[in-house]
């Protein structure tokens, strides 16, 4: 079962304090929401869950069982929806989860990519000849998790991942991370919607600085 | 489930072809600034001959120049479009490393097959040990694609991106392309040194290893 540890963690840029001390315990199989007023390091403390940032001071550990996961082990479990990730605008949807999935190792078969395309609602006969950066953003958002779903990552982390979504969208966000940490899944999810921090098991709140 | 390395580095090179014949920037770039040097330099010589060494300094002067408008896109256009986050999650440092490296040795290698007999002919050059000409272009490609790789990873997110690639080449490529016109001196009529091939070779073999050695470093910096 994975962890993250945040130990003495304080984060600031560029001498600007941004969080901490903080020390909190991230565990699979629940959603754990991060919330806090624009500023207050949602998004920062995703990337340091993520070990895509490293911490100004303390530590973030990411464990199974016994084991500490660095680097390549790790990020082979990592799975995001965040609005920084992006992705090759002039491939198809297909392309780019063939591309990103199959540096998985991840075969995506035809009817693995319908059913995944109809569970988070895009429509196949749509999309199939079109470059992901003619997507609409929701659509993007949705392709998003159509990859993070596909992945088989065991860490999910969500940066207010309904946002640009419709209310469907947002349902769908939900149901499938209520799923996902049933499934064992690590769900880290920065929001400020009641409503998503509502359907979590944990919460950690971020006050400004 | 782990990817092969081979697996991963198909993938990778497949995604640069793609996306490279899509938005063919990259290619244009190099492609137009080599014609464009060669068309210049052809007009201001009249046809008149030159030094074999001269001719061999010209080619690799236009083949390195050209190479700098386009090689050291290979991770800048990722930063640029936003995808870098999505590769360095997705993607084996290792694979996309060596997948990036072998498409700019692939276009390197086109772009000197595609200029080298246009130079032949327009500077009116005689190529007498034709061999040791396609293995100096093999090598010497390989070796900008290998150093140009790595600083063009080293350099992702600088400020002044372009200026740096250029700058922190240009020492780490002159071990070959120093022996690279002493041999195309040779190819073109002068003295051939074979020995400056396998100079060349094991040059090139410490640059990929270097780089891929410490392109982990890069990729898991946090």
């Amino acid at each position: 079962m994975i962890t993250i540890g945040f130990t003495g963690v304080v984060q600031t840029f560029h001498g600007r304090p941004i969080f901490g001390p903080l020390n909190e315990r991230l565990t699979a199989g629940q959603i754990t929401v991060v919330t806090g007023e624009n500023g207050s390091g949602k998004s920062t403390m995703l990337k340091l869950a993520g070990q895509l940032l490293s911490p100004t001071e303390g530590k973030v550990i990411a464990r199974d069982g016994d084991h500490e996961l660095v680097q390549a082990a790790f990020r082979s479990q990592l799975a995001l929806v965040t609005p920084e990730l992006k992705f090759y605008s002039r491939l198809t949807a297909r392309e780019n989860l063939q591309f990103l999935l199959g540096l998985r190792g991840i075969e995506l078969k035809d009817d693995a990519f319908s059913a995944l395309l109809e569970r988070v609602g895009l429509r196949e006969k749509d999309i199939r000849q079109t470059y992901t950066g003619e997507f609409s953003t929701g659509m993007r958002q949705r392709l998003k998790l159509a990859a993070l779903l596909a992945s088989g990552a065991a860490v999910w982390l969500l940066d207010e991942p309904g946002a640009n979504l419709d209310a469907a969208g947002r349902e769908l966000v939900l149901r499938e991370a209520r799923r996902g940490a049933a499934d064992g899944k690590l769900v880290f999810w920065a929001t400020n919607d009641s409503r998503e921090e509502g359907a979590a098991d944990a919460c950690i709140h971020l006050s400004r600085h | 489930m782990h990817v092969s390395i081979f697996q991963g580095i198909k993938l990778v090179f497949g995604k640069e072809l793609t996306a490279g014949l899509r938005f063919r920037a990259a290619w244009a770039a190099m492609f137009m600034f080599a014609l464009t040097t060669l068309a210049c330099v052809s007009m201001a010589m009249q046809g008149g001959g030159l030094d074999p060494r001269l001719l061999a300094a010209l080619l690799w002067v236009i083949l390195f120049f050209a190479s700098m408008a386009g090689a050291d896109r290979v991770f800048a256009d990722e930063d640029t479009a936003g995808t870098l986050l999505a590769l360095q999650v997705y993607g084996p440092a290792q694979a996309v490393l060596l997948g990036k490296m072998l498409y700019t040795f692939f276009l390197l290698l086109v772009l000197a097959v595609f200029i080298t007999p246009l130079f032949l002919m327009f500077m009116d050059c005689t190529v007498t040990a034709p061999l040791v000409l396609a293995g100096t272009i093999f090598l010497g490609t390989w070796g900008i694609a290998a150093a140009g790789t790595l600083i063009a990873a080293l350099t992702t997110g600088a400020s002044i991106h372009s200026g740096l690639f250029s700058i922190l080449m240009l020492p780490v490529i002159l071990p070959v392309f120093l022996p690279a016109i002493f041999l195309t001196t040779g190819a073109f009529g002068g003295d051939v040194q074979l020995s400056y091939l396998g100079g060349m070779g094991i040059y090139d073999l410490i640059l990929t290893l270097g780089a891929s050695v410490l392109f982990d470093y890069l990729w898991f910096e946090e």
